[in-house]
């Protein structure tokens, strides 16, 4: 990925933007991750003391039926499951818990008295009735197992989404981000030496075209003054010829 | 909205709860589980009246992969497993996969 931007400054700055806000989003999600494993803890206690009265509840309420079946034989009870006339309805309304809607259900009619079961009094024996009333306490067990393990549910599976999501930052998103960010910051900082580079040799190249210009300019100086030189010269030596012929003429005129 | 309780097994497990009121239920026999209980279970899964539903632990040994995973993961209507063990077998998969630790097993050793 890092070899897939290109190093340019704006695309540095982005980078910069991107890894601020990953990071503020890692370290939320981590808090959330947290919260939600906290809170799923309560739960999860919650929902073994659940289990273990529901398995409770469902074990009397078997030996409650048996005997029942035992006693008054098979169609007696099934006679008497079949004249039920009051059903047990549950409502659900929602209740948020970190972004995490679980259900809270309501139940009605599911405890009834003697009179409301609907088979009558005098056809049935008392163990069909304790049978009843065992499976009505079995209901309401159940419908407690129900919300706490849909709110388990709900919430594994949005712990595990989150967990997705950190690690997803943590592991991948991240360190992408930071190797572009590496790669510009390098490929721009070797710019910048090339740059410094370039600036030094052309000021070399140009400091020696100075220099060779000036030697030039000293040079046709030079050669303006050769030039110049020989007529100087002569006049110079004719002087002293003339001071000489006229040195030697003296003594000699002397 | 209101919704039903449902209860799905052998003639025997649903007696009970048909006797504390519940009345959708599907009625599979112990011989035709293998065949049947598949098609029970994903019609009561698919009603909308329906927001809970009962099976026993060990019926859901006869449902196929794909029922199975849906009785584990469905949210809407949940589902409740009773009977012999302590239940919550996807469950506890379900915790291992997210939280990492095996909570229900260390829970039963203290």
């Amino acid at each position: 990925m890092a070899k897939d931007v290109k190093p340019t400054r704006k695309n540095l700055m982005e980078i910069e933007d991107r890894i601020e806000l990953s990071e503020r989003g890692h370290g939320t999600l981590e808090k959330k991750r947290d919260g939600l494993i906290m809170e799923f803890m309560d739960i999860l206690d919650k929902a073994q003391d659940v289990r273990g009265d529901l398995a409770d509840d469902y074990q009397a309420a078997q030996k409650k039926i048996n005997m029942a079946r035992a006693m008054e034989g098979d169609v007696a009870v099934r006679g008497a499951a079949a004249a039920l006339q009051e059903h047990p309805e549950i409502t659900t309304e929602s209740k948020n818990i970190m972004g995490v809607v679980v259900p809270q259900i309501e139940s009605s009619r599911v405890s009834k008295s003697l009179d409301q079961r609907g088979y009558g009094i005098m056809g049935t024996s008392a163990r069909i009735d304790e049978a009843a009333e065992a499976y009505e306490d079995l209901l309401e067990s159940i419908i407690l197992a129900a919300e706490v393990e849909t709110a388990m549910k709900k919430m594994l599976r949005e712990i595990e989404t989150t967990k997705r999501r950190v690690n997803a930052l943590e592991f991948k998103l991240l360190p992408d981000l930071y190797d572009s960010q590496e790669y510009i910051e390098q490929k721009l900082e070797e710019q910048e030496r090339e740059e410094t580079f370039r600036l030094k040799k052309i000021k070399e190249k140009k400091e020696q075209a100075e220099k060779e210009e000036r030697e030039a300019e000293a040079e046709a100086e030079a050669e303006a003054e050769d030039e110049v030189a020989p007529d100087d010269e002569g006049g110079d030596t004719a002087e002293p010829d003339m001071e000489q012929s006229t040195a030697g003429g003296v003594p000699g005129g002397d | 909205m209101s919704q039903e309780i449902a209860v799905v097994g052998s003639p025997e497990f649903t007696t009970g709860f048909r006797l504390a009121g519940v009345r959708r239920f599907e009625n599979v026999p112990d011989d035709e589980k293998d065949a049947d209980l598949d098609d029970a279970v994903t019609t009561v899964l698919e009603d909308d009246e329906v927001g809970i539903v009962v099976m026993h632990d060990e019926d859901l040994e006869y449902l196929s992969r794909n029922v199975q995973q849906n009785v584990e993961t469905s949210v809407e209507p949940v589902v409740v497993t009773i009977g012999s063990g302590t239940g919550g077998g996807g469950l506890r998969d379900q915790i291992k996969r997210a939280i990492g630790i095996d909570l229900m097993d260390e829970d039963e050793d203290q």
